[in-house]
């Protein structure tokens, strides 16, 4: 049978890290890599590949459309070289790939790569928000990382929900008592900011979603309210 | 008896510590760069001293208003003589050498000599009073005795004054003083040319009844003028052998001229940096809320280009030249020191705790970063410091070292991976708030008095109407966040608003909370 499996290329750090952290969501963990002295490793199963490799093998095994790669290695033109091979084989591929700078985020992008991780950048960004605005860091932390009950949720808007039809800007939302309505969602994923001057006067439709924060219990009952699906 | 009570009177100033920080106080007012109310001082200095020069010069041909010329004559004096005396005061502690000499004869078992004592206070008092700026300081307060005429020119003698107050003359004096040798070298070379071309021009033209040189002195005038390349033409040489002594003079001058100019630039070059140093340190005593980053790296780089985007002051601290100089480049306030050495920061002269709001180190090395987190626990316990950890293995040892907050960034792209395969649209969501390159984006908004006064509860903010969504408040009192909160949540001074919204938005929003007339009910 064929698994959802998040495929790490590159063993180091970042590949540990990730392995250790997406084992959490359902995924299988494959690590790959290109040198040698890895294959001695004995605390984990390490799969040698090439970069001039075909991935006919991978396909066999692996849900392609639900499998996840993750681009780590410590090279970034090696790493640009695998993202973009692993895109001309595998369409629907989702790519993770990190970079240690901006100039090479952009690269990896190009090279098909679904989300660009700039290391630097990233570590920076936190660094300034922890000086800069140490209690929303705190905040959006915790948020993000489940650390209390205050919860991030999509939330589907179907056919028969009751705030269906209805304008953005019409909507009182202080009715929905503990949930705070962020942004709204389109299809391809991107977000708008729920006071943007595009979101305010859009009519509420089957397919849209809502980005809300709230505690568990009051996102339960908002979604029971407006008679939704997440 | 009375060397008894000298010695007692003298332990007495030793210990008294109102005596003591009245000196001190007396001291940086007038001796300490780096007190804050010096330049007060300095200026007040600086304008009475042209206030006197300006009735100098409006002297010469008009009446002067009696108070003015009462006020330049008599209270400027009597102000620079309390300054000068002032100034003899704290140049040396009379006290300290007697009790010195007293402990030092009495470990000795002898009998205390005040004699010797007295010796030591009249050299170290003299030994100011002979001094160049000290000279200067008594001849600006002769102008009191202004009724011997020729007193009142040492009104000028107070222009020289502003040496002491400007320091950029001190500057310009100390580089100078750097090529002191060459400089006299220089100055006898052209005493000595100056000497044998007048006296050689006196003899060849003082007799010859056309030629204007008929002295000594303009024998002399001639020759300054000359070698100086001034050249007014006043005064010439007429004779043949008179001008053949013009042309060595003249040759002379130029090399005397070129040798100058060149001394004093390779004297500013050798001490440019030295000058930019100083300058930075001085820099560096003015300012607050200074993020001390440890180490310019990439990360380093990248943190400090957003605290200079949103205007913090930064002082960056690298022991290779090469990243101070790019530092510099990227216009950062960097020097060259070694971040783990305390040396470095008593070279700085930075009150850590005072005026450091936070301690980065940004180096890519956990051993460094240890070392360096180590070295400013070891002058301030409290000041907040943040590390990078680049090993996880390292972890215990750098929160051994006193480190607030540590950054791991394989934890941290390894956290972001989970979110990002788990819950990508919150994921972006908040990576989107959290960006700089967005326009939706995150404030703390902090409580004041005046902002209590004109709203006392979050119903009354009236967040709606700028598009900005209240996240939370954070209750400082009891650190706690309150989520959403309802609209009779009171607010307190020191609670903070986490507010969501377009920059621009935010910034109404702000401003109209902290204007303060705007709260209608």
């Amino acid at each position: 049978m064929k698994n959802k499996t998040a495929l790490i290329f590159g063993f180091n750090k970042y590949a540990l890290e990730i392995a250790h952290h997406v084992k959490d969501n359902a995924y299988a963990v494959k690590l790959f890599s290109n040198l040698d002295k890895d294959m001695d490793e004995d605390e984990y199963e390490i799969e040698n590949f090439d970069l001039s490799d075909d991935w006919n093998s991978l396909e066999e095994n692996i849900d392609v459309e639900k499998s996840i790669a993750f681009c780590v290695l410590g090279d970034d033109a090696q790493n640009v070289f695998l993202t973009i091979s692993l895109r001309a084989f595998f369409k629907d591929l989702t790519i993770i790939a990190i970079a240690s700078n901006k100039e090479n985020a952009s690269k990896l992008s190009l090279a098909g790569a679904n989300k660009v991780i700039p290391i630097v950048e990233t570590t920076a960004d936190i660094i300034t928000n922890i000086l800069e605005l140490p209690i929303s860091n705190k905040v959006l932390h915790s948020i993000l990382f489940e650390e209390n009950d205050l919860k991030i949720a999509q939330i589907k808007i179907c056919e028969n929900s009751n705030i269906k039809d209805e304008e953005i800007l019409d909507i009182d939302w202080s009715r929905y008592k503990g949930i705070i309505v962020l942004s709204l969602m389109h299809e391809d994923m991107s977000s708008e900011f729920i006071y943007s001057s595009k979101v305010r006067h859009h009519i509420l439709q089957d397919g849209d979603t809502l980005v809300v924060v709230g505690y568990e219990n009051d996102i339960v009952e908002f979604k029971k309210l407006i008679g939704s699906e997440s | 008896m009375i060397k008894r009570l000298i010695v007692n009177a003298s332990y007495a100033l030793q210990t008294s510590k109102q005596y003591q920080a009245n000196k001190r106080f007396f001291y940086n007012l007038l001796e300490n760069d780096r007190y804050r109310y010096k330049k007060y001082i300095d200026i007040l200095m600086i304008t009475l001293i042209f206030i006197s020069v300006a009735v100098l010069i409006r002297e010469v041909k008009h009446p002067v208003n009696d108070y003015l010329l009462f006020f330049s004559t008599y209270i400027i004096s009597i102000i620079f003589f309390i300054e000068y005396v002032l100034r003899l005061w704290v140049s040396s502690s009379v006290s300290d050498i007697i009790v010195k000499r007293a402990e030092h004869d009495s470990f000795l078992s002898r009998r205390i000599s005040l004699s010797k004592a007295f010796v030591t206070i009249f050299k170290v008092k003299i030994r100011y009073i002979l001094s160049v700026r000290a000279i200067i300081d008594l001849l600006a307060i002769l102008p009191f005795f202004h009724e011997l005429r020729l007193l009142r020119i040492f009104i000028l003698f107070r222009v020289f004054k502003l040496f002491r107050y400007a320091k950029s003359f001190q500057t310009l004096a100390g580089v100078l003083a750097t090529k002191k040798f060459e400089f006299i070298t220089l100055a006898m070379f052209a005493s000595i040319v100056i000497f044998v071309s007048s006296v050689l021009i006196y003899v060849m033209e003082a007799n010859n009844n056309d030629s204007p040189i008929n002295t000594l002195f303009d024998a002399v005038y001639w020759s300054i003028v000359t070698i100086s390349t001034v050249g007014y033409g006043d005064v010439t040489p007429i004779t043949s052998e008179g001008r053949f002594v013009a042309m060595l003079v003249i040759t002379a001058g130029i090399a005397v001229l070129a040798f100058t100019t060149s001394l004093v630039v390779s004297a500013f070059t050798e001490k440019l940096d030295e000058i930019r140093e100083v300058k930075t340190i001085e820099d560096v005593s003015k300012l607050k809320d200074v993020y001390l980053v440890c180490g310019y790296e990439s990360v380093a780089k990248e943190v400090t280009r957003k605290l200079l985007k949103n205007k913090h002051n930064i002082i960056i601290l690298d022991a290779d030249n090469n990243k101070v100089i790019e530092a510099k480049r990227a216009g950062l306030m960097a020097l060259n020191y070694n971040p783990g050495s305390v040396d470095s920061y008593t070279k700085l002269n930075i009150n850590i705790s005072k005026q450091v709001k936070a301690v980065l180190c940004l180096r890519e090395n956990d051993v460094e970063n240890v070392y360096t987190a180590l070295t400013v626990r070891s002058i301030d316990k409290d000041i907040y410091v943040l590390s990078l950890l680049m090993s996880d293995s390292n972890r215990k040892k750098l929160e051994f070292a006193g480190i607030n907050n540590l950054v791991y960034p394989q934890e941290l792209v390894g956290l972001m991976t989970k979110e990002l395969v788990g819950m990508p649209v919150a994921f972006e969501v908040i990576h989107q708030l959290r960006s700089e390159n967005n326009n939706v984006s995150i404030d703390e908004i902090a409580i004041t008095q005046r902002i209590v006064e004109n709203f006392t509860t979050v119903g009354e903010l009236g967040n709606k109407n700028y598009r900005v969504i209240v996240l939370g408040i954070y209750k400082n009192n009891h650190d706690r966040f309150l989520f959403n909160p309802i609209n009779s949540t009171l607010l307190e001074v020191g609670d903070f608003i986490i507010a969501i919204g377009y920059k621009v938005f935010v910034k109404e929003f702000e401003l109209h909370i902290h204007s303060k007339v705007r709260y209608e009910k």
